[in-house]
């Protein structure tokens, strides 16, 4: 019987909870990055990019449909034993748990720079933190429920971009693949990060009802957000020109704030607040997977002391801290190498490790 | 539920005290600004803000400092102006010409730039002569100032008479290799003009005016064909008349396309211009039978067109710049030729072949015939 089951999660939410994870502030930024590594091509690395991360994905389903009850911390204690199992786990909740944070301290330091300048970090990092435990601490399927909801409440957002396209020169595109492949290639890695958030399969995996659909579900999600990358990216490169737009930290909310309705007039700020909710769905779905683990090494049935601890830690850490861009962006670098790993090279090796496992367990049962 | 209230209790003690709250009664808002050299080239800046108060007899509060650079020009500002300076509404940029006749003034505007509580939607405009001096001028017959200068901006592009650059659309022009900036320009004559526009180079320097007419093709050729464009034109074999003009003749356009075709031979890019018009007529000084007659009018305004067309893209060529943007079209089409001469594209212009070719049809001839 699945352990699981009692919180299980639809499809929907399921897809939802990834394409959650995976849309974070790096948005933000993107359009930058890519036409800093690639010109105005980089938008051709999101397919790409998209295709690696679908591929990944789908190694990940193929290691755990083998064990559709297992969760991380299960699948490790019962590939490698209890306790090499637990301290094989130590690095990925470390991962997890700075992913989180890390999020969390680029929306607090977006919201510094934009309209809070001010205010303290931890104060802004406590404003995010009480939302985010009141969903946390519930289990997987509410917060499941909010993230579906966070999505169908926010469609309308993509809408207001289309505001700019009047000022915007479609001949900036042109001609596709100017520098041939090379650039692309150049700027792939930090593409491929911002598909981050597939390794919430490992954590979510065993709720799913339908465990047929987990492929399909998977790969719908890394679309929508690929569409959402792409839509992004392409309105930044048509109404920047390519020789100014890698002048600009955050495009995205510099084309927002030449928005200007004859209701509001500071759309970035309106945007920003917005995108708050949106993002909250990927620190949380990172501070669900970090809490399910510290909760299985503890043995504790319930996570919720757990998410309280790590988000009261989370708050202890920024005020100590105090981190600035240039530090959030070291770290950003640290944190892509080690998603490299876990992302890319984790699928496989458990791929190959439990086939032979599986393969020396019924030599040994024959 | 407990724990819950407790803790908005606690949330709403934190953020009581919250360090960015500025009430509106301290805030001035810079609703113009100005920049100027004056004769020994020293930079002086002038904001005007607009004074809400019963008391106040002058409902708009001036201010000319000599500073280093805008920022510092906020603290000169803000020893003498009630409340604290800022740029979060600023409706028109008013630049001296001497300022835009120096390289890379643009980086002046950097506080506009680097500060997201700064405006990215101002107006940018170039005074013939001094910016402070527009800045004084108090009409009597206008609202206060800020919304008078916005408002003809505005309405002055809409009919093309100048182009309405913001501080965005000068930024993208200022990185752009392949166009170059143009802005509103006006003076101050006793009253004030909008004169038409300022070309700049790619250095942002200021380089020609261009009238109204003119600024209507510029348009054209920019491809922006949106507002009016109303032309008044001499015939050619039509007698002057004594007093009243009898060969002139207006029309505007009801509908314009234009496309463009780049091409590259003989070590010089070429242009190939469609413009296709249909035209309304509005006004029709000598008789002509415009039902029979409407093609030989129609060439007539086509070479008209043709030849003005030409005049301006010399010129331009001459002070080697593209406010046209050609040199977006030739990264788009021609890139292998393009990325060599990017980093001098004004020379390279120079040298092309634009050909300009103007169809017309005229749509209507109005209510009399």
């Amino acid at each position: 019987m699945n352990k699981y089951a009692m919180n299980g999660i639809t499809l929907m939410q399921y897809i939802f909870l990834i394409q959650g994870a995976q849309v974070g502030t790096g948005i933000l930024s993107l359009p930058r990055v890519l036409a800093e590594n690639s010109g105005t091509d980089g938008w051709v690395n999101i397919l790409i990019a998209w295709g690696i991360n679908c591929f990944a994905g789908w190694v990940i389903l193929l290691t755990l449909r083998k064990y559709p009850d297992f969760a991380l911390p299960d699948l490790f204690a019962h590939l490698f034993g209890k306790w090499i199992g637990k301290l094989l786990l130590l690095p990925l909740i470390a991962y997890y748990a700075f992913f989180a944070w890390i999020i969390m301290i680029n929306t607090m330091l977006f919201i510094k720079a934009w309209f809070l300048p001010k205010t303290p970090g931890f104060l802004i990092l406590l404003l995010l933190a009480i939302p985010g435990y009141l969903v946390v601490q519930h289990g997987l399927r509410v917060q499941a429920r909010y993230a579906e909801f966070v999505f169908y409440l926010m469609m309308w957002v993509p809408l207001i971009f289309l505001a700019t396209l009047k000022h915007g020169h479609w001949l900036h595109l042109l001609p596709v693949l100017k520098e041939g492949w090379e650039p692309i290639l150049h700027g792939l890695p930090k593409t491929v990060f911002a598909f981050a958030g597939n390794e919430v399969l490992f954590f979510i995996y065993p709720f799913l009802k339908k465990k047929q659909y987990a492929v399909h579900g998977m790969l719908i999600a890394n679309t929508m957000t690929m569409f959402l990358y792409l839509y992004v990216t392409i309105i930044c490169f048509v109404f920047y020109t390519p020789d100014g737009i890698t002048t600009l930290n955050q495009p995205v909310l510099s084309l927002l704030k030449t928005i200007e309705f004859r209701f509001v007039e500071r759309v970035d700020m309106i945007f920003l607040a917005i995108y708050l909710i949106v993002v909250s769905r990927a620190w949380n779905a990172y501070i669900f997977c970090t809490v399910f683990s510290t909760s299985f090494l503890f043995k504790k049935q319930d996570h919720s002391s757990h998410t309280f601890v790590y988000f009261a830690l989370a708050i202890v850490c920024v005020y100590l801290v105090k981190p600035t861009w240039n530090q959030t962006e070291h770290w950003m670098t640290l944190l892509s190498n080690a998603g490299m790993g876990i992302m890319y090279a984790l699928p496989v090796l458990l791929l190959v490790y439990t086939s032979g496992f599986e393969k020396y367990r019924r030599w040994k049962a024959g | 539920m407990k724990r819950l209230l407790i803790l908005s209790a606690v949330l709403l003690l934190l953020t009581m005290g919250y360090k960015d709250k500025v009430d509106i009664e301290d805030i001035s808002l810079s609703l113009l600004v100005g920049i100027d050299l004056d004769e020994e080239n020293n930079l002086v800046f002038s904001s005007s803000s607009p004074v809400f108060s019963k008391e106040a007899k002058e409902k708009e509060e001036n201010y000319v400092t000599e500073a280093i650079t805008m920022r510092k020009s906020r603290d000169e500002d803000d020893k003498t102006v009630m409340a604290l300076t800022t740029g979060g509404k600023t409706q028109v940029l008013l630049i001296g010409k001497r300022v835009m006749q120096h390289q890379d003034w643009f980086k002046l505007l950097e506080p506009f730039l680097r500060d997201p509580k700064n405006t990215l939607n101002v107006r940018i405009v170039m005074v013939d002569g001094l910016s402070y001096e527009v800045l004084k001028y108090a009409p009597k017959d206008k609202p206060r100032l800020p919304l008078y200068l916005s408002k003809l901006i505005d309405t002055a592009a809409k009919r093309n008479i100048c182009v309405k650059t913001t501080l965005q659309d000068l930024r993208r022009a200022t990185f752009e290799k392949g166009m170059t900036a143009s802005v509103a320009e006006l003076r101050k004559d006793g009253r004030l003009f909008v004169t038409g526009s300022a070309l700049l180079d790619e250095d942002g320097r200021y380089k020609l005016s261009i009238e109204e007419e003119e600024n209507r093709l510029l348009r054209i050729l920019q491809q922006q064909t949106t507002g009016e464009f109303q032309f008044t034109y001499k015939a050619a074999d039509q007698p002057r008349g004594k007093i009243f003009p009898e060969n002139a003749y207006s029309f505007y356009t009801d509908d314009l396309s234009v496309k463009m075709k780049t091409d590259y031979a003989d070590d010089k890019f070429k242009f190939d211009i469609d413009v296709k018009i249909r035209v309304v007529l509005s006004e029709l000084m000598f008789p002509l039978d415009v039902r029979k007659e409407d093609k030989k009018l129609a060439q007539e305004i086509e070479q008209q067109f043709e030849k003005k067309f030409d005049k301006l893209i010399k010129k331009v060529q001459q002070a080697k710049i593209d406010p046209f943007g050609f040199g977006l079209h030739a990264r788009a089409f021609q890139y292998q030729h393009w990325k060599p001469v990017q980093k001098r594209w004004g020379e390279t212009l120079a040298k092309a072949d634009v050909k300009v070719k103007v169809k017309v049809d005229i749509a209507a001839m109005g209510t009399t015939k």
